[in-house]
């Protein structure tokens, strides 16, 4: 009987936590985070492994002192003022802007999926009979990089309205990937940035998931890169090095992802865009 | 020692230098045996033409796209697929069989890996965080 | 002499079948050939250091620090004193066969269930294992 309880109990237990909300989630990536890295005060998560690696930190303070990215921020100022075919611009799609990164990823009630920046920009061209631009390369990454650039200081501030239970579902999706083993190297997104967060595979220090969405497109110096490129370029190639096929930039699972990861960093200043190794 | 029992002994001798000698025979026919059995199961299973070539693409084709439908496709299983193509269009069957058995095999570990995780669990280092 | 004839014997068809598994093959998880094996030969202890230590195919390294090895990381433990950490060589293989069997939640990467390394290959990297 009393072994019964004690499994009911237990079974309880794990039905809460496996259906915890978003707020839950982050309390306990949180809680994680500090209990390994007690010394870090949390507005440095938005500086990811530079947070906890100081070797890294000093390199990147001298690369940010000219940053790579500026010419990108440029490029993405005339691209912001200059009008479409249809003598309309971006302007028009977004009164708000240049400084609205901070709200994106959101829920869209009537499209009924995760509007993200990247898609609200080519909705945005869609609409006016422009092509659409590439999602991981490119041209995309200067409007990306002027708008990360205006929006800094602003907070993260994700939402998953409870009104609507298509939002928590796909809040739930994006946490399913993350903790999906997938690839033939077998890793989810949480064995290397939770489970062995300042640990190094090979010379490169884990970052945690805290802090992952906040500099976003960024400038990597990687030879492969040696450019600026988006978040979900970034995904892509983390899930391509654990031999796993990557999915579609701004597909469904991409953006999900993005949705559930960007609530995870809810409260920190935004301070794109980035540089990283 | 009477002549009876080196007569003994040598016999003895006799009949282990026999046992040996059968143990040995019997050795190597279980092992040419074993090898005849193994080459002729190898034969038939690497039997590289156009046809087989083409059913081991078709496999692997069906398992890269179970895989797919619960997104769980490994990294290199399209691209194995892409080189048999061009190993049958190159006349190569074995190379391509091979590689077609390569993806189809990850196209069923990578289906497998996917299902065995339906349900979402937090790993216990997280878990204790809630 | 007949002891002798009768292990060689032993061994002559143990080896056998092993080939025999091997051709037919099927998906075998076989856990215990390495524990008939002879001591360490020097050759077979140099190509599975060639496969742990390299890049593209063990690429250990990426996760453990082995003798000199360069820039290793440290996501799991230094591989040092394994005769004694696994007196049973059988173990020490199923480890790298697929860790997640003892350890679900082990971040190593299963090499033979994944098939990322080759029956054979595992058996070569468990032999330059023991030798740490
Ligand atoms: C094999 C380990 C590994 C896995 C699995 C992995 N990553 Fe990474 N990831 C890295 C490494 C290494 C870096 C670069 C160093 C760092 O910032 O952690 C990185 C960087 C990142 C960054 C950029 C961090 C920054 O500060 O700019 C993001 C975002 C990211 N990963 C997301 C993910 C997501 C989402 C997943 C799951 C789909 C994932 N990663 C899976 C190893 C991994
Ligand atoms: C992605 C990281 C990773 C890679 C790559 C990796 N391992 Fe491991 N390994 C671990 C972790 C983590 C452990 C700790 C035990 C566990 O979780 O299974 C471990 C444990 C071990 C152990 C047990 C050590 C002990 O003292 O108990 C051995 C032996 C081992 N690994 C061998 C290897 C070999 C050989 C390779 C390359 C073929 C390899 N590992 C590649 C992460 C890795």
């Amino acid at each position: 009987m009393k072994k019964l309880l004690i499994s009911l109990a237990v079974l309880l237990v794990t039905a809460v936590s496996a259906q915890a909300g978003p707020e839950e989630d982050r309390m306990a990536f949180i809680k994680y985070y500090k209990g390994k890295f007690p010394n870090v005060p949390m507005e440095e998560y938005a500086n990811g492994a530079y947070a906890i690696d100081p070797v890294g930190r000093e390199n990147w303070e001298a690369i940010e002192e000219f940053p790579p990215y500026e010419p990108f921020i440029d490029r993405g100022q005339v691209m912001w003022e200059k009008p479409f075919a249809n003598g309309k611009g971006y302007k028009d799609c977004f009164p708000d802007g240049p400084a609205i990164a901070h709200n994106y990823p959101r829920w869209d009630r009537e499209q009924g999926l995760v509007m993200t920046l990247p898609l609200a920009l080519n909705q945005c061209r869609k609409a006016n009979s422009e092509k659409p631009l590439k999602y991981k390369k490119g041209p995309i990454n200067d409007i990306l990089s002027y708008i990360a650039f205006q929006s800094r200081g602003k907070v993260v501030n994700v939402e998953v309205p409870k009104d609507d239970p298509r939002a928590m579902a796909a809040y739930e999706d994006g946490k399913k990937f993350y903790f999906t083993r997938r690839g033939q190297l077998n890793f989810s997104c949480a064995t290397c940035h939770v489970q062995n967060t300042g640990l190094k595979v090979r010379t490169e220090i884990l970052s945690p998931s805290v802090g992952h969405i906040t500099h976003w497109p960024v400038y990597r110096s990687k030879v492969d890169w040696g450019t600026v490129g988006t978040l979900h370029r970034r995904f892509t190639g983390c899930n391509k090095n654990i031999r796993a096929k990557p999915m579609k930039a701004q597909g469904p699972e991409y953006r999900n992802l993005e949705y559930f990861l960007s609530y995870l960093s809810n409260g920190l200043e935004l301070n794109g865009p980035g540089a990283r190794k | 020692m009477s002549l009876l029992d080196k007569y003994r002994i040598r016999q003895a001798e006799n009949l282990e230098k026999t046992m040996n000698r059968v143990q040995r025979w019997a050795a190597v026919a279980i092992v040419l045996g074993l090898m005849a059995g193994s080459t002729a199961l190898l034969a038939g299973e690497m039997k590289a033409d156009a046809a087989t070539a083409s059913e081991a693409i078709t496999r692997a084709e069906a398992a890269q796209k179970k895989a797919d439908s619960v997104n769980g496709e490994w990294r290199d299983t399209g691209k194995f697929i892409k080189n048999a193509k061009k190993a049958v269009e190159e006349g190569d069957y074995a190379k391509a069989i091979r590689l077609a058995n390569k993806a189809e095999s990850e196209g069923n570990l990578g289906y497998q890996q996917a299902v065995s995780q339906s349900k979402l669990e937090i790993p216990s280092y997280l878990k204790a965080m809630y | 002499m007949r002891k002798m004839v009768r292990l060689v014997s032993t061994l002559v068809v143990i080896t056998s079948a092993a080939w025999l598994t091997a051709c037919s093959n099927k998906p075998v998880t076989k856990q215990e050939p390495a524990a008939m094996a002879a001591p360490s030969d020097p050759k077979i202890v140099a190509a599975g250091k060639a496969i742990a230590t390299g890049r593209s195919q063990g690429n250990c390294l990426a996760c453990h620090m082995i003798e000199d090895g360069e820039s290793p990381g440290n996501i799991g433990p230094p591989l040092i004193a394994m005769k004694a950490r696994f007196p049973d060589k059988a173990k020490l293989r199923a480890q790298i066969w697929d860790a997640t069997a003892a350890n679900p939640e082990s971040a190593m990467v299963p090499f033979g269930r994944f098939k990322v390394l080759t029956d054979d290959e595992i058996d070569k990297v468990v032999e330059y294992i023991w030798t740490l």
